[in-house]
């Protein structure tokens, strides 16, 4: 039985990937990967150009290569599988195995990419044996790190502790065989040491409850990822209470105490507790800032902005989605477009907010051009206008 | 008449669930909707707060449609669901603050009857809690409270006791007979008939999604010559004992 749950869920998943993968994969996004990694590319093998032979150079490869060799371990198990699949836990080997296989695919393409970065890095005062040592070691650790953190979820090790642990050996091991082609043999017995101490450790029986909880806690991260860039249904709403915004939260009084602005109240509150979203949100202003000052040149730095402040409105969307759903707006003695109304007064300011940051970003790195900055907030305002306007035509089409 | 019902029929998709229901409820009444599970209560409720369209037949509250006016409509209604529905981001305060909002009651006015029935259900030290991090009990009194501050003229109640501690039922009901007393109506969906025969003026039993009796206890005895029968019995006795899988 567990061996042909394993097709069916496997198809779910790459059902799921494809479909996010389309809204994220679009054609505006499309331009701009072709236009930043363009970009990105050309000014890395201008700054190569100019480059000696450095430790430096060779711990940023390390490290470059290091944060994409500790892929997930995704066992698609369900809740219901800790109860329904008891009786077949002797006959779960093959299910797990290909579990692994397909875990281990997932993670491959940023391998792969971070080692292609890491290879013109080591160009650089490397040659070809030294360069294929390091790319036979990182091949190594992201087989053996696979296992090591797939083994420690059936232990009671921090998965974290864990996680911080193998990426340090990682930078090691990969840091010291590019100085010397001996040291080979010092890493591999640190991965086996690792290996030994979580085998060692591990509990006789499967962990049905960690492996179910892990499952959902990378699922959730998958969503959550998506949710950078589309709207994800699925995702698992968590808030923080965040006391000390309480303050600054702003409260309808008075005459504005009432239906019209009950929903602003609401959404400044979803926005703020939300666990990720404002996280988020600094993210991405912060990694499209970075890019803007890194390239510094100006057609990419308005196109970053633009597409930055996109991103970000996308993001703002999920608030309203969030909102519009729930039982109690079909319930209370309040017409729904207020909903909507209020999704666009809290929105626009929270935007508008976001494109100043952008236009300040902007004035900065291009200051003789500073005037050009005005676009950011007419952008912003202008696909806020759209997106709401799609959000409620879903809605719409979803109520009917 | 706060509820009027006239020959509902209706249910989640074009199968209908429940079929010619009919049912009224007067001014300072308390209704019990009783039926096994799936005999059509929380379908007939849906239809009541406008969740579903009805496929025929027409529903009144306070002498509107939800059609004719929805506002008006639902201000009449306050609804407590059978499982807990709340704001994961939103304290306890801010969710009176929003009910009130909702309702139109003015914020210092919300505040005191907010206190009051805070109070009576023990409530009021976590006023600027989450509430999601309740327990099962004391989220079903948050929810409580909400519809209780809203003071509407008929409460919708599902699986009232469902969860709650006897401290909280027991306040339950003094607040339900309360509301009565003031000439609010409440209509209770349960299957709990001990409760129920305690508590209510009358019952409106569903079994199949079919209206089969509605009355007080007295006139069910009567009807079915059954004197000194309990709620439990004179169920027994209308629905022939077989339950329902309506939905």
């Amino acid at each position: 039985m567990p061996d042909n749950l394993f097709r069916p869920r496997v198809n779910e998943d790459i059902r799921r990937r494809s479909y996010y993968g389309k809204f994220i994969f679009n054609s505006h996004f499309l331009i701009f990967l072709t236009i930043a990694g363009g970009v990105f590319i050309y000014s890395l093998l201008g700054i190569l150009q100019t480059l000696e032979p450095s430790v430096w150079l060779d711990l940023i490869a390390s490290a470059v290569v290091a944060l994409f060799l500790l892929p997930g371990y995704r066992s698609l198990l369900k809740p219901a599988d800790g109860i329904f699949l008891l009786p077949y836990e002797t006959h779960m080997g093959t299910y797990l195995k290909n579990a692994g296989r397909y875990s281990l695919m997932l993670g491959i393409s940023k391998a792969v990419t971070a080692a292609v970065i890491a290879l013109l890095l080591l160009t650089v005062g490397h040659g070809a044996i030294g360069i294929m040592l390091f790319l036979l070691l990182a091949l190594i650790h992201y087989t053996v790190n696979f296992h090591v953190r797939k083994r420690v979820i059936n232990t009671g090790i921090s998965i974290s502790l864990m996680t911080v642990i193998l990426f340090v050996m990682d930078v090691l091991s990969l840091i010291l065989v590019l100085q010397h082609p001996v040291w080979l043999i010092l890493s591999l017995v640190f991965l086996l040491a690792a290996d030994r101490y979580v085998k060692g450790r591990e509990h006789p029986a499967f962990d049905w409850n960690a492996y179910i909880e892990h499952e959902e806690v990378q699922l959730n991260r998958y969503y959550r990822n998506v949710s950078m860039f589309t709207n994800v249904n699925h995702i698992d709403k968590q808030f923080k209470r965040r006391k000390y915004l309480d303050p600054l939260l702003w409260k309808p009084a008075g005459m504005s105490f009432g239906k019209e602005k009950m929903y602003e109240f609401l959404f400044y509150r979803t926005f703020a507790r939300d666990h990720d979203l404002p996280m988020i949100i600094l993210r991405l202003i912060i990694l499209f800032g970075i890019v803007m000052v890194w390239m510094g040149n100006l057609y990419v730095s308005i196109v970053t902005g633009l597409f930055g402040i996109y991103v970000i409105v996308l993001q703002m969307s999920q608030i309203y989605s969030a909102q519009a759903y729930l039982l109690w707006p079909k319930v209370w003695p309040v017409d729904r477009s207020f909903i909507q109304k209020s999704y666009v007064t809290f929105s626009h300011k929270a935007v508008f907010a976001v494109t100043l940051v952008f236009g300040i970003i902007f004035a900065i790195v291009h200051p003789g051009f500073a005037y050009i900055a005005f676009v950011f907030p007419l952008w912003g305002y202008l696909t806020n206008r759209v997106f709401s306007r799609a959000v409620y035509k879903k809605e719409q089409e979803l109520s009917d | 008449m706060v509820l009027k019902i006239e020959h509902l029929t209706g249910g989640y998709s074009k199968t209908p669930v429940i079929h010619d229901v009919s049912l009224d409820i007067k001014k300072g009444e308390i209704v019990g909707l009783i039926g096994l599970n799936g005999a059509g209560k929380s379908t007939t409720i849906k239809h009541i707060l406008g969740l579903l369209r009805p496929h025929s037949g027409e529903i009144r509250v306070a002498g509107t449609t939800i059609s004719e006016d929805a506002e008006n409509y639902r201000k009449r209604l306050a609804y407590i669901p059978e499982t807990p529905v709340l704001y994961e981001e939103l304290t306890l305060k801010e969710h009176i603050l929003m009910t009130a909002m909702a309702y139109g009651i003015e914020e210092e006015d919300a505040l005191e009857r907010a206190g009051e029935l805070l109070g009576i259900f023990r409530l009021d030290s976590k006023i600027n809690m989450f509430p999601t991090h309740f327990s099962k009990g004391m989220k079903q009194k948050v929810m409580l409270v909400c519809a209780f501050l809203a003071r509407p003229d008929l409460y919708i109640i599902d699986e009232p006791f469902l969860g709650l501690d006897p401290l909280g039922i027991d306040s339950l009901i003094d607040l339900m007979v309360r509301e009565r007393d003031a000439g609010r109506s409440i209509l209770m969906s349960t299957h709990i008939l001990a409760t129920a025969e305690k508590y209510c003026d009358r019952f409106a039993i569903i079994d199949s999604g079919r209206m089969v009796a509605d009355g007080t206890l007295e006139e069910l005895r009567i009807s079915l010559d059954m004197a000194a029968a309990s709620l439990d019995e004179v169920y027994l006795k209308i629905t022939g004992g077989t339950s329902a899988d309506a939905r």
